[in-house]
């Protein structure tokens, strides 16, 4: 079985920087998608953020950093939805188990490394902002994680 | 659901503006019977969509309700920081943020390492098909309750 795995790699991902999407292997309408949503994502952070041009010259780099350090969980977590829907019809508990596993694993890393970062962009903006900051992250990533829920039955 | 949504709404209960913001703050009392009735509400979507034997009824209800309880004090710990972001809403210190954010990720890191905790205990009892069902279940109702919380709590300033 397969549920919109193009649609889940869309969401996940759009979230890395627009370099990424060059190396996705995604057609090309999709990766001039992603480089809008891209675009655009930074526009929601720098709109909302309100940073002086003394804190954008720190936080960008800290941010583009995590964006990439995300990348390989998100890989992991995509490799796991496809695992997931080719295992769908025919789940045993030995497949469940591992899926489970590695789903666990993929967001206590995830959260880990938001919070590493979100700590790091706290160390060079006001605290302010960096609440500012972590609520707009927390909001971005309910919003892929809903989107992509959707997309996901429940195991059989 | 809608009925889980529009109790944590009561909840936060955070107006869009300013003014109700300070206002809205409430008492652990009502709290506490808020999020009691969100638990009733999702023990009963729970139930229906995991589709348990009876066999497994049994033996996943008494895990469940201790999983309750012990998420009902992780909540009521998320409760108080968003009472402490509502206090603070209108003069925010960097102390106050700071103790705020760091109140914010302990409370998400309780909650990941409770439905960790519950999900290896239910893997002794049920098949591992239903406890992968029961973390998707969980997963999906807790970032509906984040997402409802988010679209009426408004950005530190």
């Amino acid at each position: 079985m397969r549920f919109a795995p193009l649609a889940i790699a869309v969401l996940v991902t759009s979230f890395a920087p627009a370099l990424h999407a060059q190396d996705s292997g995604l057609a090309s309408d999709e990766q001039i998608l992603l480089n809008q949503v891209n675009t655009d994502i930074k526009a929601v952070y720098a709109t909302n953020l309100g940073l002086t041009e003394e804190e954008s010259a720190k936080f960008w780099p800290i941010f583009n950093e995590y964006q990439a350090k995300k990348k390989p969980l998100q890989d992991r977590f995509l490799a796991n939805v496809n695992h997931f829907a080719e295992k769908y019809d025919g789940m045993n508990d030995a497949d469940a188990a591992a899926l489970l596993k590695e789903k666990m694993a993929i967001e206590k890393e995830g959260e880990a490394l938001k919070q590493k970062y979100t700590a790091k962009i706290a160390k060079e903006l006001p605290a302010k902002k960096a609440l500012r900051y972590a609520q707009l992250e927390s909001r971005v990533q309910n919003l892929v994680s809903r989107n992509v829920y959707t997309l996901i039955p429940l195991a059989r | 659901m809608k009925q889980i949504v529009v109790a944590l709404t009561a909840l936060a209960a955070f107006g869009a503006a300013e003014a109700s913001l300070a206002q809205a703050v409430n008492t652990r009392d009502q709290n506490e019977l808020i999020i009691s009735q969100i638990q009733t509400d999702k023990r009963a979507v729970v139930l229906s969509a995991l589709q348990l034997t009876d066999t497994q009824v049994a033996a996943f209800t008494p895990i469940y309700d201790e999983y309750q309880r012990e998420m009902k004090a992780v909540m009521a710990r998320g409760s108080d920081v968003i009472n402490k972001f509502a206090a603070n809403f209108g003069s925010m210190t960097d102390d106050a943020a700071k103790g705020i954010m760091k109140d914010f990720f302990k409370v998400r890191n309780d909650r990941n390492a409770l439905l960790e905790e519950y999900a290896k205990k239910f893997g002794r009892v049920l098949p591992a098909t239903k406890v992968l069902q029961w973390v998707q279940v969980e997963n999906k109702l807790n970032t509906l309750l984040d997402a409802e919380a988010a679209s009426i709590i408004p950005l530190a300033r």
